[in-house]
């Protein structure tokens, strides 16, 4: 075996996981929220650790984004159940403040569920 | 003769090679979520263009904004001008695409044994759940005008239909489509994606959905909301043409000295139904399962068997107070629940 061959033969070795992993293994896994309002769509990593303050008719939702999950820390509706509906991790995870036109949902990319029913 | 060394080399090139052979086509798909029809409205549709796709969203948009403007129940709208009528008892000109609708209700509200009553309006209104906002503060409606109410036995059966003209027996007859229309809605949402050769959707008004086709190589998956969590409770693959309806006590309700009022009215009482948290249908007709979903979480554990017989409804999970799934043999076999602890479930046939 040569010099190359070795190398060829590593190379493989090494892209072998990775392929497996780009291309059945990455699915339902969560890296992005997007976040819907009046004010059109914001898109950032599950990774940010942040407070998004979100402008909709009733006034602004805050978002808390820490540690890979999302969740609604106050909005001005009446309900409040998009605060009762606590962190968000999983793709496919969605909250809404219908009142004020706010919705989050986390993302991946290939999404767990095309659609969630509640 | 060549080395053993290339050998190796070349079988292991070969596995990667087919391995990127192997990927899965990425299917592209059209994702849209826009308010209308006074809820969160989500579109998905694969399988076509983007200048298809983007048509049919639109189209999907004028569809429930229409839908929202004719059937608005008390903002001004040819609804309310009809129940102006009724309430006259005055024999009334329905607009012509408005009267089969009606009509259906009335057999669906029929076949649930006034369970599913669109009648009792007045009820929702007593109740403030007509409200986009519901004041916190203001208490439960007094039990004497509810009691009232449902002394005079506002019903579907009080509407008769005299030479093309609607007249009610019953004054106290309001209608109100709160639990009808979002199923009716999506089953002309997915009608519109059709007329434009779409075969493969998603649209999703407000957590209830009908779907059509597939992504792709995949059925479409769809997962049904935990009622007492933010996860998912359970998946089911939905190919073909189907929806997905729930009624859940945790969709609309407030708090009033320590006690939670939600707004699935049962219609024998006036007050929340107790008992259940969800009931969630699998049907093939939008508004069959909207009426159905709630005629079966008024129904209740002990009752909600005979009511989805009576309504034709055979894929029914029900979850109780105590957190107990029930559920029809049909929709349990499809059921992947998604915890690590999957709840207590009973599966039960249908009388």
């Amino acid at each position: 075996m040569t010099r190359a061959d070795v190398i060829a033969v590593v190379l493989a070795v090494v892209m072998l996981p990775f392929l497996y992993v780009s291309f059945w293994g990455n699915e339902g896994v969560a890296d992005t929220i997007r976040v819907h309002s009046v004010e059109g769509i914001i898109t950032l990593p599950l990774t940010a650790h942040r407070r998004l303050h979100v402008q909709g008719p009733l006034g602004a939702s805050v978002l808390e984004v820490s540690e890979g999950r999302v969740r609604f820390v106050a909005s001005p509706c009446r309900g409040q159940q998009c605060v009762h509906s606590g962190w968000l991790s999983r793709a496919g995870d969605v909250a809404a403040c219908l009142p004020n036109g706010v919705t989050v949902a986390v993302t991946g990319r290939q999404p767990r569920y095309d659609a969630i029913n509640f | 003769m060549r080395r053993p060394g290339s050998w190796c080399l070349w079988f292991l090139l070969s596995v990667a090679t087919l391995l990127t052979a192997c990927e899965r086509p990425a299917e592209k798909v059209h994702h849209e979520q826009i308010f209308a029809f006074g809820t969160l409205v989500e579109i998905t549709i694969a399988g076509t263009d983007e200048a298809t796709a983007q048509r049919g969203s639109t189209a999907v948009i004028r569809t429930l904004n229409e839908l929202h403007r004719r059937w608005h129940a008390w903002e001004p709208s040819p609804l309310t001008t009809l129940n102006e009528q009724l309430a006259r008892g005055a024999a009334t000109d329905v607009e012509a695409d408005m009267l089969p609708v009606i009509l259906a209700a009335q057999q669906l509200s029929r076949a649930s044994d006034g369970l599913f009553n669109p009648a009792l309006g007045r009820l929702l209104s007593h109740w403030g759940f007509q409200l986009e906002q519901r004041p916190e503060e203001v208490p439960p409606p007094h039990p004497d005008a509810v009691r009232e109410l449902l002394a005079q036995h506002p019903s579907m059966e009080d509407l008769h239909v005299e030479n093309g003209q609607l007249r009610s027996a019953n004054p106290a007859v309001q209608l109100d489509f709160g639990a009808y229309l979002k199923g009716y809605g999506v089953d002309l949402a997915i009608e519109a994606l059709q007329q434009l050769g779409i075969a493969h959707a998603i649209v999703n008004a407000g957590g209830d959905l009908r779907a059509i086709g597939r992504r792709g190589e995949r059925p479409w998956r769809v997962g049904i909301r935990d009622p007492r969590g933010p996860g998912v409770l359970a998946s089911l693959q939905i190919e073909g043409d189907e929806c997905v309806f729930t009624s859940g006590d945790y969709e609309r309700y407030f708090d009033h000295e320590g006690v939670r009022y939600h707004h699935i009215l049962d219609p024998r009482t006036g007050y929340p139904a107790r008992g259940t948290t969800s009931v969630t249908v699998v049907h093939g007709s939008g508004a069959a399962a909207d009426a159905a979903a709630t005629a079966l979480f008024i129904a209740g554990p002990e009752r909600w068997r005979e009511t989805a017989r009576a309504m034709g409804i055979e894929h029914v999970m029900l979850v109780d107070a105590a957190g107990k799934v029930w559920a029809t043999p049909g929709l349990a076999a499809r059921l992947t629940f998604e915890s690590a602890q999957p709840p207590e479930m009973e599966v039960v046939t249908l009388p």
